[in-house]
């Protein structure tokens, strides 16, 4: 029972920090631009195609193919701010972000069945040529794919962290975030923020999909369930707080193995979707936040 | 009573008595089953609209109170209770589901409210999926009628439809909307935000519980965890909105709307009309807000204003006639 | 160098501001003075770009940017310390003044502006690794002037910096913007505090409810009877 537990608490991690990467990109939309971006999961979604296709047609090995997926996701990333948030960013401050949410929802509707017809309704998954490869540490099993992508979603996340402390575009972004007003007057083009901010977003909401279609499947009504995902965890990470997010996801991945170990599989995904509803009702600023805004 | 009341009264009256006879006239399987399905997102997005629309509240969680009642439905019948009876307790437990869910969703503000009953009805619709996996089947099957099934969605449309016209003119709808436009300039006119976020929120689960009785009835096998799918919420909401939310006939239109170019497109590929249908909600968000009502609204006006122009015009040469014929 | 003429400016359907024209010559210190509420942070924002005037013109250099948005403004040499301050709370005092300098121009010559800040303000330097969150009043507004002045203005607006502050600090302050001044940075002071705001001032203009009253050198509205008896109690 106790080898059995710490398996279940290893996988849980090691789920968990991909969730916390899948969480990584709305987390920083949602920071910077106050926009919940509902259609996470459809962008999620295009970079796992993206990988598949690389790794389909080019024998590309999908982490090979991540660069790929960054360049493709930001394209449409940049795109659809530009043609469609940047006006809703515009809007009045009431009906500003109400009205982002069901755009944002309009076009999840929209990618999930161009998705359909691009690429049909069928379940796809990238297996690799050393996805059968597993390390044993104290009788606890580690497949190799998973610690790659531990690896991946560990480096985007300090990577992230690194260009928001260091770099001028980085301060100015976490300046836009703590007072917009200010960071205008400091000479801050606030829709050139907004406009990387959803375009790195978008990026890393690609990186996430590649990750999930190593570990799991992909096809174009996956999108709302990691959309879900990525908003418990940042909601139990606490709003647009970057380290709290990756601890978020660790928190659900280890939430699910418990639920999957002591009661059932089935109940993961409810066991994640509960425990969101009641940390949004009674402790909305995140178990890391501090009760702010 | 000035025209354009009349004329939508006797236009109601048609489509209603249009609506009545149509099994009659057209006796096509196919044809009817179109209808039904209008009429069943007619309801669906009515419904969704007293608490979307009118209170202002984005209800992303309604498809639990349409499953919720379906099943109720559903089960209740299959073990021998009278449809009428089922059907009816298909309302009731979606309100009693309302009663509990309520509460703790109004705590949320705006977007999380959205997202908070989002997730509650996916923890409902995975929930059912686990525990009730099985298909349903209709046990009265050789008995199967399409047309008492027609009539059933009318009448629950028109009472859908005419109830929410009911409480949306009444004082408590006034509430509703001061909510929309404002809840703490609500509250500080005496309103209470959470009494009519309640009450819009129990009359929109009682009408989504009643139809997915409806739905019960008329499917003969399905999964019973199906009517939980979130694209019930989602497409009914869009329907509202191109529509024109806050209005009672934008739903009819929205409805009506995405059922033709379902149709219309069916003929052609696959899922087209959802991408359409996806496009022209983002552009009435962004531009129209106010749907496709608010065009037809804005036509009126135009041809309002043609005919001010023209009488005023008319008058002005009247008053000065007298002066010509004394020069 | 600035010239406001006729601005007139809505909120929503509230007018706010009533044909207002203002002049601030090169090198000099103008205050905008008068009460709560009458409109003085209103005309700095007309004039950051924050908000846009419904009819009028700002001309600043002989360029016309009352249309023109907020980063663009700042490249052009007007630099505000918004009301209260407004500095980064999550970042240090360097972070700070860094993003002061965030306009590609001033970003060259960084290192010479912090010098020069930490010439007029040494409690900066003393401070620079700490989070501004945990700076005194006092320091948070020498942080806002010190952060404004980094992107090297040729206009710089002060937007009430005596507010919340104790009588000896505000001495201090109002002091350090003097030698600013001096410095060759023209100012124009939006204040609350009469009596220091007209001693400091080449030239004031007095703003109530939405239009201007008064106008004058800062001597001669200090004597005008009207001002002593409404705010100099």
């Amino acid at each position: 029972m106790l080898h059995g537990l710490g398996q279940n608490l290893a996988f849980g991690l090691l789920v968990g920090a991909l969730y916390g990467l899948v969480a990584l990109g709305l987390s920083l939309i949602f920071g910077v631009t106050k926009f919940l971006n509902v259609a996470h999961g459809e962008l999620l979604m295009f970079g796992g195609y993206a990988s598949f296709w690389a790794f389909s047609l080019l024998g590309l090995d999908p982490f090979l193919s991540i660069p790929i997926t960054i360049l493709f996701l930001l394209i449409i990333g940049a795109l659809l701010y530009m043609l469609v948030f940047s006006r809703t960013a515009k809007l009045p401050e009431e009906s500003k972000i109400k009205n982002t949410l069901l755009v944002a929802f309009g076009l999840s509707v929209i990618l999930q069945n161009l998705a359909l017809r691009f690429w049909t309704a069928d379940e796809r998954g990238i297996t690799t040529s050393y996805a059968r490869i597993v390390f044993t540490l104290f009788d606890v099993r580690f497949p190799l794919v998973r610690l790659a992508c531990l690896l991946v979603a560990i480096a985007f996340l300090l990577g992230l962290q690194l260009f928001l402390k260091k770099t001028y575009t980085g301060k100015a972004i976490r300046a836009t975030v703590q007072n917009w007003e200010a960071a205008s007057l400091m000479g801050i083009d606030i829709h050139k923020v907004y406009l990387l901010s959803f375009a790195l977003g978008a990026a890393l909401a690609g990186v996430a999909g590649t990750l999930v279609a190593v570990n799991y499947s992909i096809m174009p009504a996956m999108g709302l369930g990691w959309t879900m995902k990525a908003l418990i965890v940042m909601v139990l990470g606490g709003l647009g707080n970057i380290p709290g997010t990756f601890i978020g996801g660790l928190v659900l991945g280890v939430t699910e193995s418990a639920t999957s170990f002591f009661i059932s599989s089935n109940y993961r995904e409810v066991a994640g979707l509960v425990l969101f509803f009641l940390v949004l009702v009674f402790r909305p600023q995140g178990l890391f936040g501090t009760k702010e805004s | 009573m000035n025209k354009s009341k009349i004329a939508s009264i006797v236009l109601v009256i048609l489509a209603v008595v249009f609506l009545a006879v149509f099994p009659l006239v057209f006796k096509k399987d196919s044809t009817i089953n179109v209808i039904i399905l209008i009429l069943l997102y007619m309801t669906i997005a009515s419904s969704w609209n007293i608490l979307g629309g009118y209170t202002g509240q984005t209800n992303l969680g309604h498809a639990a109170f349409f499953g919720i009642g379906s099943l109720a439905a559903r089960i209740l019948w299959v073990k021998g209770l009278s449809f009428s009876l089922s059907f009816l307790a298909g309302g009731l437990v979606a309100v009693i589901l309302a009663l509990l869910i309520g509460f703790p969703a109004f705590k949320l503000k705006g977007v999380y409210f959205a997202i908070g009953t989002l997730a509650l009805a996916q923890i409902l619709n995975v929930t059912v999926g686990n525990i009730l996996p099985e298909m349903s089947y209709n046990p009265s099957l050789a008995d199967y009628q399409l047309v008492p099934r027609y009539y059933l969605f009318l009448a629950l449309a028109l009472v859908t439809i005419g109830s929410a016209y009911l409480l949306v003119n009444s004082r408590i709808g006034l509430g509703m909307m001061a909510v929309r436009e404002g809840e703490d300039a609500a509250e500080s006119l005496g309103i209470s935000a959470l009494k009519h976020k309640l009450i819009a929120l129990l009359v929109s689960a009682f009408f989504a519980g009643l139809v997915g009785g409806a739905f019960a009835y008329y499917h003969v096998s399905y999964y019973l965890n199906m009517p939980f799918g979130p694209e019930w919420t989602f497409d009914s909401m869009m329907m509202a909105y191109i529509g024109g939310t806050g209005t009672i006939i934008g739903p009819i239109i929205g409805s009506i709307f995405f059922v033709g170019l379902k149709q219309l497109l069916v003929w052609n590929v696959g899922e087209y009309h959802l991408i359409i249908f996806g496009v022209l909600f983002i552009l009435i968000v962004l531009f129209l807000p106010g749907g496709l009502v608010e065009i037809w609204q804005k036509i009126q006006k135009m041809f309002t204003r043609r005919r001010r122009l023209e009488e005023s015009n008319l008058s002005a040469m009247k008053r000065a006639e007298p002066l010509r014929k004394g020069d | 160098m600035l010239n406001i003429e006729n601005i007139n400016v809505y909120y929503k359907e509230l007018q706010a501001l009533w044909d207002i024209s203002l002049v601030v010559n090169e090198g000099e210190l103008v205050a905008l003075i008068g009460p709560n509420g009458a409109g003085k942070t209103t005309t700095l924002r007309i004039l950051s770009g924050l908000l846009k005037p419904a009819s009028g013109h700002v001309r600043f250099m002989s360029r016309l940017i009352e249309k023109e948005p907020p980063h663009k403004i700042v490249e052009m040499g007007i630099s505000q310390v918004p009301e209260t301050g407004k500095i980064f709370t999550g970042m240090s005092v360097l972070e700070n003044l860094e993003l002061g300098a965030f306009v590609p121009k001033a970003r060259r010559e960084k290192d010479k502006s912090l010098e020069w800040v930490y010439a007029i303000f040494p409690r900066l330097a003393e401070r620079k690794s700490q989070q501004a969150g945990t700076l005194s009043g006092g320091e948070r507004q020498m942080l806002a002037i010190g952060r404004a002045l980094m992107s090297k203005p040729k206009l710089l607006m002060l937007d009430e910096p005596s507010f919340g502050l104790a009588p000896i600090l505000v001495q201090n302050l109002f002091a350090m913007i003097t030698r600013i001044n001096q410095q060759g940075v023209t100012i124009l002071l939006v204040e609350q505090n009469v009596q220091l705001a007209l001693e400091l001032a080449h030239r004031a203009y007095l703003l109530e409810n939405g239009r201007i009253v008064g106008e004058g050198s800062g001597k001669d509205l200090l004597s005008f009877e009207s001002v002593r008896s409404s705010y100099l109690g």
